[in-house]
Formats: structure tokens, sequence, C-alpha cells
């Protein structure tokens, strides 16, 4: 039926164009060039039988070394054309397995609407999260976001991957705010005029 | 830097360089100016003056001041390097590599200067000079780790692979035997799963295992690392190793066709085009019953073998696949059946079972042979499996009876509605396709997806202005009315564009195209900051793949529809070239003065007006993008000056302008028919006779049977001919070309046109396409033939596909190919009578065609208001007719996006 894998870099197009036409977070490609250059690892697809992109999972590492280690959720969408395949929890547990396993994340993060119920049960009663804290007027229209976290592993006491870091969201998602501070145009300063 | 300057200044100077930097610009400009009263003419304070000013959006300034900075002071290389930087900024690469190698000509060993080189080369792929800066980079400093990195993939990207594994055990000889510390396993594991690509891209199979082996406890991307193992293994032909791998990874995941597949390889068990001997079928059942038993959990081992099962079997397995997914109700069952429908028999097979299914679910409540009832939602989606099924074989119809049954017996299924639109759109009547999505729309505002659906079907119904309001509905950010060009929503914008093509409005429908091209060539930009930010980060098997597919962005899907827009409407713009202003004024001048003086006043006036607004917006969306919390653009954008196109459309040469976007298909999508047609056209308006040539050669290499190569072919001949002989050299070179060149066509041996017309015709006799093409040539080349030439389209005759039906049969045309056959006598044979003929008889295959006034296109589906309680009053059964209005829908959630996109086809 639907075939899910790690995302390469010839998916991003695709996976930008199922992102406009499901969620009202979007992102420009470099946003996602960005993920896919930072965290390889941690981008996945689900295809359908004739190659088509129906859904994706966008994730990152957080990398604020004032925090434990932790991965953030940034996107996460099916078609409503391709529900009821289990595809969102396919593409969530691979990520956040890829986070385990490659990054060693304690936990990971995520923001999703306080209106979608439908995302919010997938979160808490399919996938285990539970309510961090709420973001008040979170999103450009002025909704607030559950931020929600899902533990991964017990906290091992101070053992830091360096990390980045920057704002995420899913059917869930993160605003694209958040985002395009991370760039990394913004980690590499402007060159300077001499040494 | 500033050291000709005495030491308060010289600080000063510091301070200038430091504000710069951590971008307090205000405070540079004060450091700058206190210097430049003392020296006015410091050419590196100048220099750095002119840079602080273009990050503050002064750009003519800060080209004065650069440049005057750098005559005062041609030997510093500050100043060039700050001239360089200028450029950069601009995105003008080529000029900024020129200084940056002005400036390392008087300070070679300048790493600052080196590292801005580097990028710059590896942007626009100077591979020579990339590989030679990365080298002076290194020799210079070479406890970098950065440095050997860089290095090495610099070698790696001109093609030198084994000298970037060099490289990489070079540097790796610098490491302790205990390195990577633990904050550095990832970048570490990375960088050695990139040096065992590199092995295996070599072919050094062997030495990749021994390090894979070696290496494996400090490499952190397990997965990457098993995948590549179990490829390297399978590349060996030690197949029974890497089946145990591919078996473990399906273990973790099932649902990877990849794996699946690479099973199969290591069994002797694949096939590229699908085609396997009896015995292979029975090999490849036995090992899908046996996964299946393993993954039960896995939907991929279950459909795949519908793609090698026939017959009976295939029966079989369709039907075990298919009904838990009919009790579950799973909106893409269609969709996921759908490749089947190119397998020779299968779409018969499945019409049986499907209606076999229906059958006893109506009748009994339970599937087939089985005592288990069924819920009642099982109907419902088996109706729609059954209604998408009529939909792809063309027999709309039938399918709209059995959605609008779906929808009467589950009004409150979304998806049935956005489906009848799907079908409705199929059978040609887009208006009534837009209404069923605006309704499938209204039943769920929170929805996105069915916002877009809604959004494609009225672009395609040309209802431009709703789209637009009822897309932005989800696209406001803050203040910001609509930000679909900003997130590069080119879906949107090539249906807009195809809309006001259709249309006639050539200025917004390139507006459209463009905007399309824009995102691409931001790409290309994107990809900069990752130059350094790559090394870094040592994600290096990501990195050289995304240079790969920036090199061939432009053979994206998208960009070559927006090309392709752009050059049709430029040609349309050569062909009947918008009214001068001299010929309005003639218009004008018709007219009596007093109305004449009147109307001026009236155009100054909306003139005015729309400056005035223009500005209003601009302030208004300054003050709005500051506050708004987001911050997200720093600069308010520049106003649009041209929001509607109507600059883009008064352009001197659009011939000119059409040729630079064919070359970037020319480059990008050689193997694209439409490119070589596009070539043709274009070459011909502007008499290229030699380049139309080139294009027609490429059209009959690609395809010689596609109707427009042959077209072409007759067309460029036909006018050769006609031509007067050669007078000047050139001519006569061209000539003397062609005449080389004519014997190599086959299809022109030793004939005239008109039989190579004919055999043409002969050979494609039954096709509607074909004849259609072949009637037209035979009034180009013969007009008085006309009336034979319109016979022969009259003569078609729409057979019955191979394959009827059960109920019914299928016809052969499409409805796209009898609207271009009308559009041919309506337009090049120009004649009414003939083309109404045409008209009505298509509006019997296609009754639902708006275009074709059928019987059923007039209903048009909606009643507006009419939202989800538009339940059907047409009693308890559903007759077809009656329905449209109960409104319907259709539309399997597969079409749509790309699929859509690619029936906009523009002619």
């Amino acid at each position: 039926m639907v075939c899910i894998r790690q995302a390469t870099i010839d998916d991003l197009l695709a996976m930008q164009a199922c992102n406009l036409m499901c969620l009202p977070e979007n992102y420009q490609m470099k946003y996602y060039f960005y993920h896919m250059l930072s965290w390889p690892q941690l981008l996945f697809v689900a295809e359908d039988y004739g190659g088509r992109i129906v859904g994706y999972v966008l994730a990152k590492m957080e990398e604020d070394p004032s925090e434990p280690c932790h991965g953030h959720i940034t996107s996460l969408a099916v078609l409503r054309s391709h529900r009821k395949l289990g595809l969102a929890t396919k593409l969530m547990s691979a990520a956040q397995a890829a986070m385990d396993q490659v990054f060693g994340a304690e936990y990971v993060s995520l923001h999703v609407r306080r209106s979608n119920r439908a995302a919010f049960n997938l979160y808490t009663s399919t996938l285990g999260y539970q309510i961090h804290d709420i973001e008040a007027k979170y999103y450009a229209d002025g909704e607030d976001a559950y931020d929600m976290r899902k533990m991964l592993r017990q906290p091992v006491p101070k053992k830091h991957h360096h990390h980045h870091h920057a704002g995420g969201g899913c059917c869930s998602h993160d605003a694209p705010a958040a985002a395009a501070g991370s760039s990394p145009s913004s980690a590499s300063p402007e060159k300077k005029a001499e040494s | 830097m500033g050291s000709s300057l005495p030491a308060k200044e010289a600080n000063l100077f510091k301070v200038i360089v430091k504000s710069y930097e951590t971008k307090q610009y205000k405070k540079g400009l004060k450091a700058a100016d206190s210097i430049l009263k003392k020296f006015p003419e410091h050419g590196e304070t100048l220099s750095m003056k002119g840079l602080t000013l273009n990050c503050m959006d002064r750009k003519s300034e800060a080209y004065e001041l650069v440049r005057r900075g750098l005559k005062n002071d041609l030997k510093s290389h500050v100043c060039w390097h700050v001239y360089g930087l200028l450029y950069r900024s601009d995105r003008e690469y080529r000029e900024a590599i020129k200084c940056y190698r002005n400036a390392l000509r008087i300070d070679p060993d300048n790493i600052e200067i080196l590292r801005d080189l580097s990028l710059l080369q590896a942007q626009m792929r100077d591979l020579s000079g990339f590989v030679e800066t990365r080298q002076q980079l290194l020799t210079l400093k070479p406890n970098h780790r950065m440095n050997w990195i860089g290095f090495a993939v610099s070698h790696h990207l001109s093609s030198n692979s084994s000298k970037a594994i060099e490289v990489l055990e070079a540097y790796e000889g610098t490491l302790e035997d205990d390195y990577p510390p633990e904050n550095e396993r990832y970048e570490h594991g990375e960088m050695l799963l990139y040096k065992i690509s590199l092995l295996e891209e070599c072919g050094m199979l062997d030495r990749a295992l021994q390090e894979m082996h070696k290496m494996e406890s400090k490499i952190v991307d397990k997965l990457s690392f098993r995948e590549q193992m179990a490829c390297i293994l399978l590349k060996l032909g030690r197949f029974e190793e890497a089946e145990k791998i591919y078996r473990s990874l399906l273990f973790m995941n099932p649902d990877n066709y990849k794996y699946l597949i690479a099973v199969q390889k290591c069994l002797g068990l694949y096939s590229e085009n699908g085609h396997y001997s009896a015995d292979d079928v029975e090999r490849l059942s036995a090992l899908y019953k046996s996964l299946k038993e393993e993954y039960s959990w896995s939907s991929a081992v279950k459909r795949i073998p519908l793609d090698f099962l026939e017959g009976e079997k295939f029966q079989e397995a369709a039907d075990n696949y298919v009904r838990p997914l009919l009790t579950k109700g799973v909106p893409s069952l269609f969709s996921d059946l759908s490749p089947l429908y190119e397998h020779p028999g299968k779409a018969n097979i499945l019409e049986q079972l499907f209606l076999k299914l229906e059958d006893s679910i109506r009748t009994s409540g339970c599937f087939p042979g089985s005592s288990q009832m069924e819920p009642p939602s099982t109907l419902m989606w088996t109706l729609l499996l059954v209604s998408q099924h009529y939909d792809r074989r063309s027999q709309y119809d039938i399918a709209l009876d059995k959605i609008d049954e779906a929808i009467l017996h589950t009004p409150t299924v979304i998806d049935l509605y956005s489906i009848k639109g799907n079908i409705l759109q199929h059978a040609g009547n887009f208006s009534a396709a837009a209404a069923l999505a605006d309704e499938a729309r209204s039943m769920d505002l929170a929805d996105r997806y069915l916002n877009s659906e809604c959004v494609m079907q009225m672009l395609q119904a040309d209802q431009v202005g709703l789209a637009e309001k009822t897309a932005v509905l989800f696209t406001k950010d803050g203040d910001q009315h609509n930000n679909l060009h900003d997130m590069q929503c080119m879906w949107y914008e090539l249906a807009s564009g195809e809309s006001y093509f259709r249309q006639g409005d050539l200025g917004r429908a390139l507006k459209n195209f463009l905007a399309v091209e824009k995102h691409y060539t931001d790409m290309t930009e994107d990809q900069f900051d990752f130059h350094s930010y790559c090394l870094r980060k040592m994600t290096l098997r990501a990195y050289v793949s995304m240079l790969k597919f920036q090199d061939r962005l432009h053979a994206h899907e998208y960009f070559h529809k927006a090309a392709a827009g752009a050059i049709r409407c430029y040609m349309k713009l050569h062909d009947s070239p918008l009214k001068s202003s001299a010929e309005e004024n003639d218009e004008l001048s018709k007219l009596p003065a007093a109305q004449r003086k009147k109307l001026r006043q009236k155009q100054k006036k909306a003139e005015a007006r729309a400056k005035r607004e223009a500005e209003e917006k601009q302030e208004d969306e300054t003050t709005s993008t500051n506050s708004s919390k987001s911050g997200k653009k720093q600069q308010a954008r520049p106003v649009d000056l041209d929001p509607h196109g109507e600059k883009l459309v008064q352009v001197e040469d659009p011939l000119a302008e059409a040729t630079k976007y064919l070359k970037l298909l020319q480059n990008n999508s050689s193997d694209s028919l439409e490119t070589h047609i596009l070539s043709f056209e274009l070459n011909m308006r502007k008499q290229k006779v030699l380049l139309a040539f080139q294009a027609v050669k490429q059209l009959i290499k690609l395809d010689e049977n596609n109707p427009d190569s042959h077209r072409s072919l007759i067309r460029f001949f036909h006018r050769i001919n006609n031509l007067p002989a050669p007078g000047t050299d050139s001519e006569k070179l061209i000539w003397n070309v062609l005449e080389a060149e004519r014997p190599d066509l086959r299809q022109l041996h030793g004939k005239s046109l008109v039989e190579v017309n004919i055999n043409f015709l002969e050979k494609h006799n039954a096709s509607l396409t074909h004849r259609a093409a072949a009637a037209e040539m035979m009034y180009l080349l013969e007009p008085d033939k006309k009336l034979q030439a319109i016979k022969l389209i009259e003569d078609s005759t729409n057979n019955t596909a191979s394959g009827n039906g059960v109920l019914g049969p299928i016809k052969e045309w499409g409805i796209q190919d009898c609207i271009d056959v009308h559009k041919l006598l309506d337009t090049v044979f120009a004649d009414q009578d003939v083309a109404n003929r045409w008209k009505v008889r298509c509006a019997e295959y296609f009754p639902c065609s708006t275009y074709f006034e059928g019987v059923k296109s007039a209903i048009t589906a909606h009643i507006p208001g009419s939202t989800s309680e538009s339940s059907p009053e047409n009693g308890d059964v559903p007759s077809p007719q009656a329905k449209l209005e109960g409104d319907t829908h259709s539309l399997n959630g597969t079409v749509h996006v790309v699929d859509d996109l690619s029936n906009l086809s523009m002619r």
C-alpha cells in the first residue's frame, strides 16, 4: 500500500507540496534543506504505490546546550485521502527511533493546535505524548499550542550531545515564525572583511 | 587594514569592522564618519562605510563609496575583498570571484578571503578552482578538521573519488585512536559513512566492507550502516549474507518496498519490467506467502503479489486484499489499486470482482461465501470503489450513479463529495466539479486539504477570483493578506497561470509562470549557506546529494510547466501584439472631442488612484510586518509595481524572452517531446531554419509516431519547399546543410510530402488524433482537398476499446482529444457547420461536458447555499439525471494534486 522510508533530497519538493496541501503552517524550501542537511536521519516519507508522496515527518534535534538532548517534530502531515492507514503513527515511530538511536535523544517534543483533536488524540493515546506546557498564541492566527513531550529513555545524567536548535510543528506543526530563525544563514554570521 | 592610519583612527577602524560583524551598523557608520572627517579619502574606510551602508539598504551609495575607496587604494586587499562582498550580496558571483582573486594577488595567504572564494567556487561549480583553493586552505591550516574535509569533498566533486579517499585517510591518520570524544561521535560517524560511500562509488567493494567491519563501533547511524552493508554484499553477489540483513531491516520496517525488492534480488527473483516466468511466479508466490506469515502487519507484502499474479490467482489475491479494506473503510483503496489498470486484463477481472462484492453485500449483507455480517458502511465503501473503477474507465454515467448511491447511503462522508467532484471534472463539467469541491470544503472548514482541492477545481473551472478568496482563508499570515507566493505554493501559481492563459490574460498568466521560475532561482540561491555549514556539520553524504540535486533542479516538473507556459505566452504576444498606444490614440480619435477628453481624464484619474493605493498598501505592509510578532520579515517587501503583469506583456521582443526559457528546457528536459515542440514553434517564428530543423530531428527521434512530430516534419519541409531560391551566401549555406541532412530522415526517402502524409495516415488509420493530424497536413499541403480532409476526420469511428465492460461498452476517445479536434475544425478549417456537427456528435459521447453542451451539462450541479443538508430530493432511486443537485462528488483522494495539474494542458 504505502511505503515508509527515509526521505532523500529528491523528496523535499514533494514534501513541501504535501505540506502546502494539508497544513496552514508552511515553510520555504530552504527550511527543508536545513533539516535534510542537518539531521538527514530524521526525515521520513510515506510514498504510495504510484510513487507519490502522501505523507511525511520533518524532525530535528534541539541544540540548546542548556537543555537535555532532545528531538523535536517540526511538521507531520498525511494527505486526507490517505487516512486510516496508520501512516502518521508509522512516520512518527520511525523518526522517534532515529532520534533515540542516532542522536541519543532523551525525549521528543512537539507543538499542536489546541483545536486539533484528531492530532491530539494521536499523540496522547497512540503515541504516548503528554502535555508539558501551553504556549499562548503560538500560531499566527492567535491559537494556542500544546507543548507536548514523550520520553524516549531514562534521563542520562549529564551526557549532552551538542545539538542545535529551532522551532517545530506537526499535525502539529511549528509555526513558521520559529522556523525562520534557524536557517544556517543565521548560524553562519556574515563574513567579515578581514581576518 | 587601517594600517596607514594613526593609532586613534586605526582603533576606530577596528570598531567599524567589529560593528559590521555584529550588525551594529549605526555604530560602524559613526566610526567611519569620524575617520573620514580627518582623512576624507582613506580608501579602506570608504570601502567599509560602503559595505555598512549596503547592509542598511542604501545600495547606490554603497557601490559609489566602495568603488571610490578602491580607486584610492588599489593595493589594499581589504578594498578588493569588500568589493567582492558587495557583489556577492547582489548574487553577482562571477564579479565577486574576480574581486577576491585580486585581493589574493595582494595577500595570497589570507584565510578569510580564501574561504570566501571557496564558497563562491562551490556555488558556481568552478570545480578545479575549488580544489585549488581548498588545497591552499589545507596547506595553510592543516590543524583544522574542516580544511581536510573540504579538500576531500572538492576532489569528490571533481570526479576524483579515489583522491578524496586518500585525503580522508590522511586526515584519519592525524587522529588519536580513541577519537572521537563523546560529543563528536555523530560527526565522525558521518565522515566514515561518507568515506565508505566513496569506496563503493569507486567500485572498491571489498575494501568498503573491511572498513565497515573495522569501524562499526564508531558509526552511530546504524540504519544507514546496515543498508549500505547489505547493498554492498548484494553487489558482491554474497546473496545469503545480504538477504539476512535485508530481512532484519524488514523486521524493523516491513513497509519499505526497497527492502522487499532487495530480498527478491538476493533470491534471483527480480525483473525490472515486471515480467516473470511461470516458474518464477510460483517461487515469488511462495516467498510472499512466507513473508506474510512473518510480517503479518505489513501491507506491502500483501499488495506486491497483485503485480505479478495473473488470471484466477490474481482474482483470488485481489479479493482477499480488498475485503478487509472495504470493511475497515480505507479511502485510498482505489488509488492503491489503480496502477494495476495498466496491466492487460486486470481491469476486467477487478470489475467483475467489484460487482460481485457489491451484489453480495447488497443482497445478503455479507461478502460472497461468508456468513459474517458486514457493517452497513461496507456497502458505501464498495459503491465508492465501484464508482472510482468506472471513472477510471471513462464510464462517467455509471460512476456518477454509483457515487450518488453511496452519498445517499451515508450523506456525511465528506470524501464522497470531493470524489464526485473529480468524476465530474473528468466528465468535462468543471463548474459542477468546483461546486462539489466547495460543498466538501464547507463540511469541514478547518481542513486545508479540502480547501486546496476546492481551489484546484475552481482554477480548472477558470474561477480565479473565487479561487483566490478561498485559498486565502488558509494563507493569512498575521496581517499579510496572502502568503502563497512567499511560501512557494507552486501548484497554485501554475494552475492560476494556466487559467489566465486559457482566458487570454497573458499578463497575469506570465506573472504566475515567472513567479514559479523565481522560486527555482531562489532554491539555487538557497544552497549558498550550506557550503560551509555542511563541512562543519559533517553531513557530507547529504551535502553532496544536495549539490547533485541542485544541478538538475531545472528538470523538475513544476519548472518545466512554468517555463513552457511562459514560452507559450510570449509566442502568443508575438503572434498578436498588444495594441500600441498609437493605435489606441487612433481609436480615441474616432470619438467626438468631448468624449475623448473625458476618457483621457478618466484614465489619468485611474492611474493616480492606482499609484496612491500601491503606496498606501506599501505603508500598511511596512508597519504591519514590523509589528507582527513573528518578526519573520525584517524588511518590508518592496511593493509589486506590476501586480497584474501589465508591464510584462509590454516586453519589446517576446521571442527573445521565450528563448531564455527554451534554453533552460533544452538543457534540462531534453527528453521531453514538449521541449522540442516549443523549440520548433519558437524557431519557426524566429525564422531560424536550422534550429527548427534540429527540433524536428529531435521529435522524430523521440517519437516519430506522435501526431505533433508528424505535424512538425511536414510543416517544416513545406515551408522550406516554398521558400524562394537562396539568395545570400548564408541562405545558400543553410540550404546545403538541409540538402545534406534530408536523406537521413527515413520518413522522407524519395517521397513527396503528400506521400509521407498518406503513409502516416495509413499507419495510424484507426486513431482519431493521428487522423486529425494527417487531415490538417493534407489541407496545408493541398488546400483544394479541404473537403476530403474534413471527411477524413468525420469518418473516424469511436471504437469500443478492447475489453468490453460488464455494464456497457468503453469508448476509445478521450474528451480532450475531441475538444482539440473541435478547435481544429473551428479555427484551422474554419468551417462552422462541420464544427457544430462535431460538437453534436461529441455531446452524445460526453453528456456531462459543458464544452460540448451535452444533455447533462446544463444541470450545473448545484445550488449555492445548499450545503450539507442537500439531501437529494430525488426519492429513493438515485436517478442519475436528477441528481446533480444533490451534490456529488467524487474525488478519489488520489488523483489530485499532481495528476490534476498535469491535465491542465494548454493549447
